[in-house]
């Protein structure tokens, strides 16, 4: 830590001398030491996944929730300090609300991201506040139907344009926000202790090429969750899911949990296929002992 | 030149004479809605034994004329529930939205599900019109709300702008509460009835009802909406036509204009 | 083009609004809205010895027009759970529903957290006072409904209550509300407090002696009740449909709907 006593790691809103906040590099580490979130956007929709680290026995299963419904179409996970993240996203629902009362309609995956993106980058601004110890993935699915104004009573010009744009719109969304202020949309994207293992997962998905579909999605999640919590086995976790379709979808363009009997299969194939894994390891160490 | 906001895209007075500025309140006191302005006519709807269909026509009258003829009267809440709306348009508007607001507080509660099922929907909305007239700025709104109950059986019950309750087997707003009531209490005049109500007979009852309003109502169409709200969810069909009228009683009609009888 | 401005233009154009005679308001028209409405209906309350007698149809009207044919007037209040189950109280609203409910929605609250804080139920007459208080309160926008409180006094008496929109109360014998208030409760003062009877052959004008008040016994008042709906039915359009009866004792609350005309 080359920083320790230069001084330039006390406060946000300093650089040190080669152009480095170091606030927000801690909290990058905090983000590091987190249970592992993922998201697939694939060519259906979005599907979030979070290894939810289980820190007591006492805990009741299957609560506190760690993936979050912002609006009806979308949905956030994050890793790292889970209170910051609560405050994420009381944030990123306020914004949401904000944009339907005064555009009277939901707000874009992409708006949300860049508006929350804007709130993150302000908190490395000042000295009297931290950044956020987290990185978050928003998931989202905006219409692809002609989207209808909040309270819209009639469907509007039956000939003509009447304001409405032709072509393709909407779809679904991934972005992924780091304490910075960052975010980039991605195709597929992994935060928290596992993420290296994750991403390479992520890759050999090929997910730019809009083959894989929602329901092989959340197979794909709950395993790269276990494959990235290999590393990591001593500790108890949980594998949370949620995911958005479109309208025709599965969840009618919401974003919901996955539900019960799925997440079940997902997580039965994801525990075969590691421990096919294991097998074949040993397998290996087998043959490279003769 | 005047560069106030008050002046702006107004005709010059030099050149048009004096604005007549008297609509703009510049500093009157608030003004609560005293009546309804863009109107929709009757909601009707009855239970039969798996849910409740409800009908409202695609309307909106600006008194006596029929201003806009593709407003969808009838809203879903969390699919599951169903609300009607009579009267004005825009404070229907304003509940739409206020609704769709309750629907994603209730959806951060990803666990349960939707916790507000059509009864509470309905208490909820009730209280809302009620403390409204209280404050005398009323929504101009006679409702019926639609649903399942905490026991999955079928709930109908109405609200208006005094805040007024009741529930029935059978319910109309405005004109079919005289015209089409009495049609569909011959089929289910009380509780026990309903069980003996079909899905496909409710939906005739209640197509044969917006028929008859549409004959005797002025303030009435022929394009309507159709809902019918049971445990698999809510099926909304939005431009329903009126199908096989039959005027041939307007001859029988005598003693109205400048007919000598 | 000056000369058709209402005011005259001294230098150059100028706007007006501020100094511009508004259209001449001819008096004050105002069209206000109303916040009340009357829903019909009737109630009818009766002590006896060791019970009381709360009863009303379920008729609910719009002008002409029937709402529905079910709905109650008579509540179970302060109880621990929704069944109210274990209610001590009953109260019946009639006049305009929502300020019916709302009171009742409201006493009932208070009930409520008055048991959960003194560990007991309210008792009548604390009630008593207690709802006339927040219909007192409401003097200068009332709940427009016609309330009966009853219950079972410290005594084990059956005791009535009965409420003016405002909060005006008294402890009765019995006593009716609502639309048909005024077919009932003449009845109800010759067959509950017997008066215009006399015990015959006692004499001749003031000679003549009144019947003894004797507190009546429940069959008698169960026929009394209904009797009394089954000709308020008969003469006024806003009574009908069904009759609920409530009946509390030592022993709990009883409630029963038995028919009426729907016509």
């Amino acid at each position: 830590m080359t920083s320790i006593g230069t001084g330039y790691d006390l406060a946000n809103s300093i650089f040190s001398p080669d152009g480095r906040n170091f606030q927000v590099e801690y909290a990058v580490k905090a983000v590091e030491n987190g249970g592992t979130s993922i998201g697939i956007r694939c060519k259906d929709g979005v599907v979030l996944a979070v290894e939810k680290v289980i820190t007591s026995k006492l805990l009741k299963p299957g609560a506190n929730k760690r993936i979050a419904t912002i609006d009806k179409h979308l949905g956030v996970v994050y890793s790292g300090m889970v209170p910051d993240g609560h405050h994420f996203v009381d944030r990123a629902r306020d914004e949401a609300r904000a944009w339907r009362e005064t555009f009277k309609t939901p707000i874009s995956t992409s708006d949300l991201s860049s508006r929350m993106g804007g709130y993150l980058q302000a908190y490395t601004l000042y000295q009297s506040v931290r950044p956020f110890g987290i990185t978050a993935i928003i998931g989202g699915f905006d219409s692809e139907l002609e989207a209808p104004v909040d309270g819209q009573v009639g469907s509007g010009p039956s000939i003509g344009a009447g304001g409405k744009v032709e072509g393709k719109h909407g779809g679904p969304g991934l972005y992924m926000i780091e304490p910075s202020g960052m975010y980039w949309g991605y195709y597929g994207a992994a935060t928290g202790k596992g993420r290296q293992a994750a991403k390479a997962e992520l890759e050999k998905l090929n997910l730019a090429e809009g083959t894989l579909d929602l329901k092989q999605a959340v197979k794909e999640a709950a395993k790269i969750i276990y494959i990235a919590q290999q590393d990591n086995k001593d500790k108890e976790f949980e594998l949370e899911m949620s995911w958005i379709s479109n309208a025709d979808g599965p969840t009618k363009g919401r974003h919901m949990e996955v539900p019960k009997d799925l997440l079940e299969e997902a997580e039965r194939l994801a525990k075969k296929a590691i421990s096919e894994d294991d097998e074949e390891e040993e397998e290996g160490n087998e043959k490279m002992e003769e | 030149m005047d560069h106030r906001p008050q002046a702006w895209g107004r005709p010059r007075d030099d050149v048009y004479g004096a604005y007549d500025a008297s609509y703009l309140q510049a500093n009157g006191p608030n003004q609560h809605t005293q009546s309804p302005i863009v109107t929709g006519t009757s909601v009707v709807a009855m239970k039969f034994k798996d849910g409740v269909v409800m009908a409202a026509d695609n309307l909106a009258s600006y008194g006596s004329l029929a201003r806009f003829t593709d407003v969808k009267r009838i809203r879903t809440f969390a699919d599951t529930s169903i609300i009607g709306f009579g009267g004005d348009v825009s404070d229907m508007q304003y509940l739409d939205r206020h609704l769709t607001e309750l629907g994603i507080d209730e959806a951060y509660q990803s666990e349960a599900g939707h916790t507000l099922n059509a009864r509470n929907l309905h208490k909820y909305l009730s209280n809302l019109l009620y403390n409204r007239r209280s404050k005398f700025d009323p929504l101009w709104n006679h409702l019926l709300v639609a649903g399942l109950d905490e026991e999955s059986r079928p709930f109908l019950a109405a609200a208006d702008l005094l805040g007024t309750t009741f529930t029935s087997p059978s319910l109309a707003t405005g004109f079919g509460g005289m015209l089409a009531q009495p049609i569909m209490r011959r089929y289910v005049p009380d509780e026990a009835a309903v069980a003996g109500v079909s899905r496909d007979q409710a939906v005739e009852v209640i197509r044969e009802c917006m028929k008859v309003l549409f004959y005797r109502d002025a303030r009435s169409l022929d394009s309507y909406s159709l809902a019918i709200v049971t445990k698999d969810g809510v099926e909304l069909r939005e431009n329903e036509k009126l199908e096989q009228q039959s005027w041939a009683f307007a001859d029988r009609i005598k003693g109205y204009g400048t007919q000598t009888v | 083009m000056a000369m058709f401005s209402q005011n005259p233009v001294l230098n150059g154009p100028n706007y007006s609004f501020a100094e511009v005679p508004k259209d001449a308001v001819d008096g004050l028209r105002e069209h206000r809205f109303n916040p009340y409405t009357d829903n019909g209906g009737s109630t009818l309350a009766i002590a006896g010895a060791d019970f009381a007698i709360m009863a009303g149809d379920t008729r609910l009207t719009s002008g002409y027009s029937i709402n529905t044919r079910y709905a109650p007037k008579v509540f179970k209040i302060g109880g621990t759970t929704s069944s109210q189950d274990d209610a001590n109280l009953l109260l019946s609203v009639v006049g305009y529903a929502a300020d019916g409910e709302a009171l009742q929605e409201r006493l009932d609250a208070i009930c409520k957290m008055y048991r959960y804080r003194h560990g007991k139920p309210m008792s009548v007459s604390a009630c008593a006072k207690r709802l006339s208080t927040i219909m007192y309160q409401k003097r200068f926008f009332p709940y427009y409904v016609y309330a009966i409180l009853g219950g079972l006094d410290e005594d084990g008496r059956g005791a009535v209550y009965s409420y003016d929109p405002v909060g005006s109360f008294e402890r009765e014998q019995c006593r009716a509300g609502g639309a048909a208030a005024s077919l009932i409760m003449p009845f109800l003062d010759n067959q509950v407090n017997f008066k215009n009877q006399y015990v015959p052959g006692t004499g001749v004008g003031h000679e003549l002696k009144e019947r003894e008040r004797l507190p009546l016994p429940r069959n008698e008042v169960e026929v009394l009740v209904k009797d009394a709906f089954d000709s308020a039915v008969e003469r006024h359009i806003e009574v009908g449909d069904g009759l609920q009866i409530m009946i509390i004792t030592k022993d709990g609350i009883e409630e029963k709907v038995l028919p009426l005309k729907r016509d």
